[in-house]
């Protein structure tokens, strides 16, 4: 390690030198300043994979909070933090898309960050924020055993994914419902569930309606009708309040996640899921600043490869009910009892929603839908 | 009347109507106090009103969560900081306010009591972009978030010791000066123990407000550090226990205990001029 630690601070030194003598008699005097030199020199940044010596470097990170939090730090950050010799800095308070688009691109809030794709599309669209799924790709040794679909937004990688279904009442609903559809039977008035607007799994569902009563997932009036035949409907603010309200009775079938539907089920509530046919997924998504300083770019590559460990991956399964996007993951058991598998098989069908349809039209999508649930 | 005796002038009652009101605005106030403690104390699985049953089982959880606890901790110390600094600031303009006639005197008032009308999103948001532009150094620090607070919590200070300034006899002070007292030991003896009712509600309020800020926390927060209310938020997307409502018993405990303190100190009878007997 100390070898390494010298020929990283050589290298780095070497390379610092030259790279600044070019920009600086380069440049017209004053026309550079430092702040644009380091950011020159951020694009070409590359990691070689394996540890190095950050000098008590600060990364600035965004992840959700609660237990969420303890996790990660209890199983991720306090290691990486002894053996690269940096600090993480945790931000879980959410939004975090303001906080970014107000230090802009070139100084940005995060170095990475842990996010809904929704979100991530939206700030890609804002500007140049993220390192490109190439980029990672090329910087990362985990992310050969990724399958391709974690490369799939284009912005970052999903390293954790879980399949949408209905979460339902097994000792309240006789017969059992079949099929994405079911939600709107007549039996189901003002028992069943969905999400206010801002929520993703509200939007998810709301495009999934449309491919399933219209012409495809943007079909917006289709979606929109859908969402008249299913008043009167109760509207949850989060997966929180749903599990609560399913475990009441109050919601006898409700728009889910499989990974809540497991953990009730784990618990002996008398709920299962029923997967949705046309297989949207829920993502966890990890994004790279692009103009992060060198250290903190190579330490976010770092961490984000950790998180893309098969043995990571398993715990946050055993943790969190998600599906791994690396190949190698083995299950535990808490998924493969509930007929998860790791295969390319179970992959096969998979579609992440397209968000950039949904931001376009969201105003649009939202004003209608809050009418609609008004009444 | 007799030599002597003193002409007492009978208060009138209270129309039946208005101790009605007063009863119903009364209960509205505190239905959600109770709500909380009473969630908190459930002996089930989730936050939920009616409780299953009654239970400490959910408070011994905060006590044992590694979330809940530290934030709470943190949300105390920034509300002290909060309360010291806002508690001088405030002081200091009230006094300026009162004793001085200038050009823009109540636009600058109205500008010191802005806060209280502008929505804390918009000014933790302000405030962020300020800090982040202005190259201060204060994005993402605990100073930064406590100017934060004292930005939304100082005009609670100014109202109230701008209350207690109101009707005060300035004579008091000429004569201390007038026996040779200087301005800061005028402040000290004559001056700070009159308006000290106005400077101690004062600053309980702000405490309050800074221990139960979210709006401007959400923007201003170092990370690292979660204020209750931001633990509460993040806590409840996720996982709808209990343990969040027992959080809450831990937060009204801590504003009774304060506005106790406050009553025991100030004497309510001088602020709110009510006659109790």
């Amino acid at each position: 390690m100390n070898d390494n630690k010298k020929l990283i601070q050589t290298n780095k030194f070497q390379l610092g030198l030259n790279r600044r003598q070019l920009l600086k008699t380069g440049a017209a005097a004053g026309a550079v300043s430092m702040f644009n030199i380091n950011h020159a020199w951020s694009k070409d940044v590359m990691w070689d994979g394996e540890p190095f010596d950050a000098d008590g470097a600060t990364i600035r990170i965004n992840e959700w909070g609660g237990f969420w939090q303890e996790f990660m730090t209890s199983n991720v950050i306090e290691d990486f933090e002894k053996t690269y010799n940096c600090k993480v800095a945790y931000d879980s308070s959410f939004p975090w898309f303001p906080k970014y688009v107000a230090s802009g691109p070139k100084d940005p809030a995060f170095h990475m960050g842990n996010w809904n794709l929704n979100e991530i599309i939206k700030l890609g669209k804002a500007g140049d924020y993220f390192l490109s799924t190439e980029e990672l790709k090329a910087n990362m040794p985990n992310a050969a055993d990724c399958w391709d679909f974690a490369f799939g937004s284009g912005l970052g990688v999903t390293w954790g994914f879980g399949q949408y279904a209905h979460v339902w009442r097994t000792d309240l609903i006789d017969p059992a419902p079949k099929g994405f559809a079911a939600f709107w039977e007549d039996r189901f008035a003002d028992k069943r569930a969905t999400y206010i607007t801002s929520n993703g799994l509200f939007m998810t569902f709301f495009m999934t309606a449309a491919a399933e009563f219209g012409s495809g997932p943007d079909d917006m009036e289709a979606g929109f009708e859908a969402m008249r035949a299913a008043m009167p409907m109760k509207i949850s603010d989060f997966t929180g309040n749903m599990q609560t309200q399913v475990e009441r009775g109050e919601v006898q079938i409700g728009v889910q996640w499989e990974g809540e539907i497991f953990l009730q089920m784990d618990k002996g509530i008398e709920v299962a899921p029923l997967t949705w046919e046309q297989k949207p997924i829920l993502t966890q998504t990890h994004t790279v600043s692009r103009y992060s300083d060198p250290v903190e770019k190579k330490l976010a590559l770092a961490l984000v490869n950790a998180k893309l460990s098969p043995e990571f991956q398993t715990k946050a399964g055993e943790a969190f009910y998600l599906r791994p996007s690396n190949s190698k993951a083995s299950l535990p058991e808490r998924l493969k009892n509930k007929g998860v598998t790791n295969t390319a098989g179970a992959l096969e069908g998979l579609w992440i929603p397209d968000w950039n349809w949904y931001l376009d039209n969201e105003d649009e999508i939202v004003e209608t839908v809050n009418e609609i649930f008004a009444g | 009347m007799a030599k002597g005796q003193v002409k007492v002038r009978r208060e009138r009652s209270v129309p039946v109507i208005m101790r009605v009101l007063a009863i119903v605005s009364l209960v509205l106030l505190l239905a959600p106090v109770v709500v909380v403690i009473l969630a908190g104390l459930n002996s089930g699985d989730h936050l939920t009103f009616p409780p299953d049953g009654l239970s400490l089982r959910w408070v011994v959880a905060f006590f044992r969560s590694g979330a809940f606890l530290p934030a709470y901790l943190f949300s105390l110390l920034l509300a002290l900081c909060t309360m010291f600094f806002s508690t001088i600031l405030g002081t200091m303009i009230a006094l300026v306010l009162a004793r001085n006639e200038f050009p823009g005197k109540q636009m600058a008032r109205a500008f010191f009591m802005a806060p209280l009308m502008l929505p804390g999103i918009v000014l933790g948001l302000a405030l962020y972009l300020f800090y982040l532009s202005s190259g201060l150094g204060l994005t993402r620090t605990m100073p930064g978030l406590v100017i934060g607070h004292v930005l939304v919590t100082c005009p609670y200070v100014i109202g109230t010791v701008n209350a207690s300034l109101v009707g005060f006899d300035k004579s008091y002070e000429e004569a201390a000066r007038s026996l040779g007292a200087g301005p800061l030991k005028t402040f000290r003896i004559i001056t700070l123990p009159i308006i000290s009712p106005g400077i101690i509600a004062g600053s309980v309020f702000s405490f309050i407000v800074s221990f139960g800020q979210f709006d401007v926390s959400l923007f201003l927060t170092p990370p690292d550090y979660n204020p209750l209310p931001i633990a509460l938020y993040s806590s409840l997307r996720y996982t709808f226990e209990p343990t969040a409502a027992a959080a809450g018993i831990f937060a009204i405990f801590l504003v009774v205990v304060s506005m106790l303190i406050t009553a025991r100190l100030t004497n309510l009878r001088k602020l709110a001029n009510v006659n109790f007997s």
